[in-house]
């Protein structure tokens, strides 16, 4: 087409560009129809899936967790509405509401020891230990999804890393830098003294003090001045020292 | 878990900090809370009646994570068993505690029990005879502490249960029942 100059030249300028934008909108809608085929195509495949496999998935931790992968990969949330498909299908929607209402009253249970930190893997423990006679197990994995979907209510629960543990925080109790160093540091033995807080990372007194008492004051630590060597100890419950201080906390109703 | 004797100790008794009174108020009363049921527990299954603060009560101390109660510690908890109902000092130094693991009326009413179990009912019996008689062997008031057994019969008297009066050696009563 010759370029022609003059107001005809714009017009036929203008119809070229309209047409290669119908040509690409035309493609562009090609591709989203061919992904949404996909899509469905994948969906009805998952879906498939899990009415074969409905079994292993309530009963087997792992296989219920790659499953979880896999659907998270399609954009598919079994977990989204206690009803509909996935819910009927699988009844998985009661079970993680069933491990979100137990998780809360253990978290409830053990605030006045450890003052609304719990360790994951004790909470975990502590689960298990409620749902002894049910048939279905319970992993690290299906907590974390219960707790996300507590979060969704938005009942303050949260998980935090401490160094390589995982902590569940059930109060709305923000844990700073200093203070999650600190509890880092108490991994090691269950406890902290202000000397190794002020030696081990470097803090001067003061702040290692503040930092320390407003654990204590949070309920996270309890003091303990009964070693013979007469310096205070600051205890954190939340970070189980697997030892003999491990708890199984027998005060937990069942 | 750890026994003393043949007393399985909650696992709180080995985490060191509880044996430190905690300056945060939550915290506190959680641990005034555990030690109370400990306290009051332990002596039901052992049947101590009275506890001596300076005395080598097994509770005060645990050797094995090397940590035992200040007198301080040692009152606190004593005291809120006090509060509770469920002990009494027995001097005003609060040096010895009375323990009421089982309060006074729940004494009064395993005495009368015990009568009618025995088809005591217009009987008379000596307070030693009810503590330490034959009839009172395999029940509660074997062995149980003078003084508790003397505040039960007293409130069963002002109930018009039981009249007690004086016997014929210079320090033993008895009880004349009237269920």
């Amino acid at each position: 087409m010759r370029r022609r100059p003059g107001i005809g030249g714009l017009q036929t300028a203008a119809a070229a560009r309209d047409q290669y934008r119908l040509l690409g909108e035309n493609v562009a809608k090609l591709r989203t129809d061919l992904m949404k085929e996909q899509l469905a195509t994948f969906r009805a495949q998952l879906e498939d899936f899990a009415r074969k496999h409905k079994n292993d998935i309530r009963k087997n931790p792992a296989f219920r967790s790659q499953f979880h992968e896999m659907c998270a990969k399609v954009g598919v949330d079994p977990l989204a509405s206690n009803k509909g498909f996935w819910a009927e299908l699988l009844g998985i929607g009661d079970f993680y509401y069933e491990i979100g209402v137990q998780i809360v009253d253990i978290c409830l249970a053990t605030r006045p020891h450890n003052g609304g930190l719990i360790n994951l893997q004790e909470l975990c423990n502590l689960l298990r230990q409620r749902r002894k006679s049910d048939r279905e197990a319970v992993s690290e994995d299906d907590c974390l999804r219960a707790i996300s979907k507590l979060k969704v209510l938005g009942s303050g629960f949260e998980v935090i890393s401490v160094g390589k543990k995982k902590l569940v925080r059930s109060v709305p109790t923000e844990l700073n830098k200093d203070h999650n160093e600190i509890l880092e540091l108490a991994q090691a033995q269950g406890f902290v003294t202000v000397d190794e807080v002020e030696k081990q990372l470097v803090w001067t007194s003061g702040r290692a003090i503040d930092a320390l008492d407003t654990l204590l004051e949070d309920g996270l630590a309890m003091i303990d001045d009964g070693h013979r060597d007469g310096k205070r100890r600051y205890w954190f419950p939340c970070v189980v020292h697997l030892s003999q201080y491990e708890f199984s906390l027998t005060y937990v109703e069942t | 878990m750890q026994k003393l004797g043949d007393y399985k100790l909650p696992q709180f008794f080995n985490y060191p900090p509880y044996f430190t009174l905690q300056p945060v108020r939550d915290t506190r009363e959680k641990q005034v809370q555990l030690w109370k049921e400990m306290i009051v527990d332990y002596c039901r299954t052992q049947k101590i009646f009275v506890i001596g603060l300076e005395d080598d009560f097994p509770l005060f101390s645990n050797p094995v994570i090397q940590r035992f109660l200040s007198h301080e510690a040692r009152e606190v908890f004593l005291s809120a068993l006090v509060s509770d109902g469920r002990a009494e000092w027995l001097d005003k130094g609060h040096r010895k505690c009375l323990i009421l693991w089982h309060r006074i009326q729940d004494w009064a009413e395993i005495v009368l029990q015990f009568v009618k179990d025995n088809g005591l009912e217009d009987s008379v019996m000596t307070v030693e005879e009810i503590r330490s008689g034959i009839e009172s062997r395999g029940t509660e008031l074997h062995g149980v502490d003078r003084t508790i057994l003397m505040r039960a019969l007293k409130l069963l008297e002002n109930k018009g249960k039981l009249a007690i009066f004086k016997g014929t050696s210079a320090d033993d009563e008895g009880v004349k029942f009237s269920v």
